[in-house]
């Protein structure tokens, strides 16, 4: 089956794959702060009808964006496994008190 | 002084059935058991914890301090705001580690982290201080709401003080953090919304925005629009090398746990989040919400100046948008306006409350006192502790005027030398609790000395707080480092168990090696 890619970043992961940390990490850690500062400062320009303030806020945007597609597949990958196991823990608690409750 | 009309009071009582109904709503969910009252059975999806790591983030205080920098600084002064910027970093990195550890608390997560007698020193040591620090921030958080209702209804401080407070209670004692964290929601957005509508009023109020840069101008503060008016490199008010120290602490303490007092506050968010996605979602997009409020108030604090410029006493100017919100809000929207700062208040009040009944009910009275405690004694430890530093803040409120000075010292000191230590013990495996527990006594030490002592007597000049920061981490690591290296690293099997448990970044090679061999992991897939 042919990988799904975006920028030449993996859009499919496996879960015990998503464990390690790979580039896709550190892209995430780079953009984040910039996306942050453009978004803050962006804005805050803008407010008062400035020019750069709304190119400024569109590439904090820009930057959010793209954060969201190369951390997301991988953050979904994690956390599917973790989730299947939350879902049971919850069901098992729920159980316990319902039969508590019932006491 | 103000006066409300009947909508305002209308306003106003909506909102507080609003809240406390959340503690009715709320009640069955919280009592069911330790991990309900505390995490809200870690099963929330991102945008409810997110909406209250902005609730947490906006106290009563804190437009009051953004005023301040903002009045003196222009915009350059959001810098200032931007240190919350860790959660960038700390949303992919130090909030996946510490949810997958399921550790309810930052002193239990030590334990997790740490073996033996090293580990529960640490545990007992921060659950002693994460309690006493929520107690302080409540005092300090309900003097500002005391201070802020004297301003405008001319009631006592003490009034301002307890009444909210006594309100939050009600849905945190029966609710626990289902009611914190359902409120917080609400609050959040009443927040956000009633900060925007007073920002956007004020800056129309004072021209619009055409008319604020036209006066700016015309008063000769046109810089005060540059983000980036640097007065040098190491000299005036704003140095280059100020905001280069600030980008490097905010964005690299995103890797480490507890370089941020907020952190605290965010651990429990993370951990209520239903899996590792929504808890880097729910501080990312929070903390994301907090800096464009930020530029929100930003503008309207300008507004401000250019209404008022000439004011000089910091205690003044630093009710700059309190008073550009309450003077200038249309009829009607007075009580709506207090209901949102009421929101702020209520907010902070109830996460700490819960947050410093976590560390007393699970760190001290589960872990030390009562191991075999059932769900509903927990729950109701945790009621008990809500109701004690409750207490504890009211006798801290009345008396923080004398003791300020020196919590703040206190909170200083673990920004500064503890910085790189709550790093490398996310990073670095044989980072031993032995030198964590070195670096806070050397850093206390090291502290006194280079802010107070030293330049008292002359022997160095009295340095601005980057420098401080710097000469603060260079001082503590000569300790903490040959400490670590000459005492033995922690257990392995331990460190293994954490190491499968978190998968930590950084230098975790023999560790990583060691889980492999004991089979506690496989061997990695090759992406």
């Amino acid at each position: 089956m042919k990988e799904r890619k975006f920028l030449g970043l993996r859009r499919d992961w496996k879960p015990e794959e998503a464990e390690s940390w790979t580039r896709e990490d550190w892209l995430a850690i780079v953009i984040s702060p910039l996306a942050y500062a453009l978004l803050m400062i962006g804005l805050a320009l803008l407010l008062f009808l400035r020019m750069d303030g709304l190119i400024i806020f569109l590439a904090g945007v820009g930057a959010t964006i793209l954060l969201h597609l190369i951390i997301d597949p991988k953050l979904k990958a994690i956390s599917s496994e973790y989730e299947k196991k939350q879902k049971e823990y919850l069901r098992r608690l729920e159980r316990v008190v319902r039969w508590r409750e019932a006491e | 002084m103000i006066r409300f009309g009947p909508m305002d009071w209308i306003w106003l009582a909506t909102y507080l059935i609003l809240m406390t109904g959340c503690g009715f709503i709320f009640y069955r969910l919280g009592k069911r058991s330790e991990a309900d009252f505390f995490l809200a059975g870690r099963g929330l999806p991102w945008w409810i914890p997110g909406m209250s790591v902005y609730a947490t983030h906006t106290a009563t205080d804190t437009p009051m301090w953004v005023s301040g920098v903002i009045y003196k600084y222009g915009l350059r002064g959001l810098w200032y705001t931007f240190f919350s910027a860790w959660c960038a970093v700390a949303a992919f990195v130090s909030a996946r580690i510490f949810r997958r550890s399921l550790a309810y608390s930052q002193a239990e997560w030590q334990s997790l982290r740490y073996s033996g007698l090293g580990g529960e020193l640490l545990r007992g040591w921060m659950s002693g201080w994460g309690s006493f620090l929520n107690m302080f921030i409540l005092g300090w958080v309900s003097m500002a709401m005391g201070k802020l209702c004297h301003y405008l209804f001319g009631w006592d401080n003490w009034v301002g003080l307890i009444i909210p407070s006594l309100i939050v209670a009600i849905y945190v004692l029966s609710a626990g953090y289902w009611g914190v964290v359902m409120a917080d929601f609400q609050q959040g957005i009443i927040a956000f919304y009633i900060i925007v509508f007073a920002s956007i009023w004020g800056i129309r109020v004072a021209g619009g925005p055409e008319g604020i840069v036209a006066r700016l101008n015309a008063l000769g503060e046109g810089w005060r629009l540059n983000p980036f008016k640097f007065s040098g490199f190491f000299s005036g008010d704003f140095p280059l090398a100020w905001f280069l120290t600030m980008i490097f602490i905010a964005v690299l303490g995103g890797f480490g746990m507890g370089t941020s007092i907020d952190w605290y506050a965010e651990a429990q968010r993370i951990q209520s989040s239903r899996t590792v996605r929504d808890a880097a979602y729910s501080i990312w997009w929070g903390t994301a919400l907090t800096l464009t409020r930020n530029a929100f108030w930003a503008a309207a604090i300008i507004a401000f100046f250019v209404l008022y410029p000439n004011i000089t006493e910091p205690s003044q100017y630093e009710m700059a948008w309190y008073r550009i919100a309450f003077e200038h809000i249309p009829a009607g929207m007075l009580g709506f306006l207090f209901a949102g700062i009421i929101a702020i208040h209520f907010s902070t009040i109830s996460t700490h409350l819960n947050l410093g009944a976590v560390y007393l009910t699970r760190d001290i009275y589960h872990h030390y006192i009562n191991p075999e405690a059932s769900e509903r004694k927990l729950v109701m430890a945790g009621r008990a502790a809500t109701a004690l530093l409750l207490l504890g803040s009211f006798i801290y409120g009345l008396m923080m005027e004398e003791i300020t000075r020196w919590l703040i010292f206190a909170l200083w000191i673990m920004g500064a030398g503890m910085w790189l230590p709550n790093i490398l013990q996310v990073i670095w495996w044989r980072f031993n609790s032995w030198g964590y527990l070195s670096a806070w006594i050397a850093n206390l030490g090291f502290s006194w000395l280079v802010v107070w002592i030293l330049p008292a007597f002359g022997v160095i000049p009295e340095l601005p707080d980057y420098l401080q920061f710097w000469a603060l981490m260079v001082l503590t690591a000569l300790v903490y480092i040959p400490v670590t290296l000459l005492t033995p690293p922690e257990n392995k099997l331990h460190l293994a168990k954490y190491y499968a448990m978190t998968r930590p970044i950084g230098w975790w090679r023999p560790i990583k090696q060691e889980a492999l061999r004991l089979g506690l992991i496989r061997e990695e897939v090759k992406p």
